[in-house]
């Protein structure tokens, strides 16, 4: 968001909180979890509109092991990754309210598995599908869709969800990550990844998905010491 | 003994099939979204029924863990969790309310069901039915997604559950089922080369049987052509 900001872009975010007071960025304060809430929204989102850019970044994760956590976690994870970015693009496309580049981000996962994070994975790769499939459709409407792979990012969310023992400093800048994405979705790529490795692990992952996803598991599952939600 | 098995969406299309397959052999109990009445002519002579919507994933589950009670399940040999819906067309008119359906009663109906079976399956074996297209389908947008999630859930499970339980995903490439009528799609002339629902059982209870966790049942490439125009 700093970034279109800084370039120029008039922003409107949806999100569980207000854009902090010093951002110019128009808020619209929504739990994406909450069904009636979003269509509750529509109307507003739309008004926001016609956007330019529409990028879809909401996501939270569930790591531990599968049976361990409560359904209600699940339920919560596939409404703010998967369904509610399906209906908002679905929506806004539907209504007129973008004419340009639509970015969906899913996951490195989409190409390694993940173990020890079932259904964000299954989420995530229900987006990335999702995207690939409306692509043409879309772009009919003027529409282009690419869909972002981030690898591991130095973020809250990683933070909280990483097995103890990992290394931040290896994962990326998200800053960083986010140019080199939003320059790949504004020249209209099918795909964005967030640095050069990840593009690596993903055509691994596509040659050799099986060792991919055992080491996957060693290098996770088998590390995570707690149940996270 | 015969082995215990679970089979939903088993009164119509590959269920159905599966079902009539394995009777005899197995002891089923069947889940479907129609009353008894309307379904016990169709249903094998031995099997158990029970009513369990996949379109709410959280009742269906409940339901189905009452019926694995009364019938005194404490384990499952095998559980196909088949259940399948979708909805066709311009994927920017389809509505909130049926992308909101498809993604329940095909990827988080499996999920919530995994995830109350666990413990019933130590030893057993969890198959999940997907679809080729996984791989995106633009007249199936959020049908193609929830399939590729169901991807993403076994090839997680299968690592994550390994010498626990085994976890496979079969794709079934286009079969004469009623799922394209109902979600609004006519098949045309393409459905005479369409697999029958008995022949994609037989091929899916062979990916049962092997190791493999990921089975893609299609036909050869010039007849896949031929049925998904929108591919060129």
């Amino acid at each position: 968001m700093d970034l279109l900001l800084a370039r120029g872009y008039d922003v409107v975010s949806i999100d569980l909180n207000p854009p902090h007071t010093e951002c110019t960025a128009v808020g619209i304060v929504c739990d994406l979890a909450d069904r009636e809430a979003l269509d509750r929204n529509m109307a507003a989102i739309f008004a926001g509109g016609p956007y330019a850019v529409v990028i879809l970044n909401a996501g939270i994760s569930a790591t531990g092991r599968f049976e361990k956590m409560p359904v209600e976690a699940y339920r919560k994870l596939m409404k703010v990754n998967a369904e509610a970015p399906m209906v908002l693009a679905s929506a806004l496309a539907n209504a007129g309210a973008l004419k340009g580049h639509l970015c969906f981000v899913s996951s490195l996962s989409h190409f390694t598995g993940y173990p020890g994070a079932a259904v964000y994975a299954a989420s995530k790769d229900a987006l990335a599908v999702y995207a690939k499939s409306i692509r043409k459709p879309f772009a009919k409407r003027g529409i282009a869709v690419t869909v972002a792979y981030p690898g591991p990012l130095r973020t809250e969310h990683a933070a909280r969800h990483a097995p103890p023992g990992a290394d931040a400093a290896r994962r990326r800048d998200p800053a960083l990550a986010a140019r080199t994405m939003l320059d790949a979705v504004l020249a209209g790529k099918r795909v964005a990844f967030s640095d050069p490795r990840a593009r690596t692990v993903a055509v691994a992952g596509g040659l050799l998905p099986g060792v991919m996803a055992r080491a996957m598991r060693r290098v996770i599952f088998e590390k995570l010491d707690r149940d996270v939600w | 003994m015969k082995s215990r098995m679970l089979i939903t969406g088993a009164t119509s299309g590959i269920g159905a099939a599966l079902a009539a397959r394995y009777a005899g052999r197995a002891d089923l109990l069947l889940a479907g979204r129609r009353p008894y009445e309307e379904v016990a002519a169709t249903l094998p002579a031995d099997a158990h029924y029970v009513v369990a919507d996949q379109s709410e994933p959280e009742r269906a589950a409940a339901q189905i863990g009452k019926a694995l009670a009364d019938l005194g399940w404490e384990t499952l040999d095998v559980v196909v969790l088949n259940a399948g819906t979708g909805w066709s067309g311009d994927p920017a008119t389809e509505p909130a309310a049926s992308i909101r359906n498809t993604l329940d009663a095909n990827l988080f109906a499996a999920v919530t069901l995994a995830h109350a079976l666990a413990a019933l399956l130590e030893g057993g074996q969890l198959v999940l039915v997907g679809s080729t297209a996984r791989r995106g389908a633009p007249r199936f947008a959020s049908y193609a997604a929830a399939k590729a999630g169901l991807d993403g859930l076994a090839r997680a499970l299968s690592e994550e559950w390994r010498g626990k339980v085994r976890v496979k995903i079969v794709h079934p490439g286009p079969t004469a089922t009623g799922m394209h009528a109902k979600a609004g799609f006519h098949t045309g002339r393409a459905r005479a080369l369409f697999a029958p629902p008995e022949m994609m059982a037989r091929l899916i209870e062979r990916a049962i049987a092997r190791r493999r966790i990921r089975r893609t049942i299609s036909f050869p490439q010039y007849l896949a052509a031929a049925v998904t125009p929108w591919r060129r």
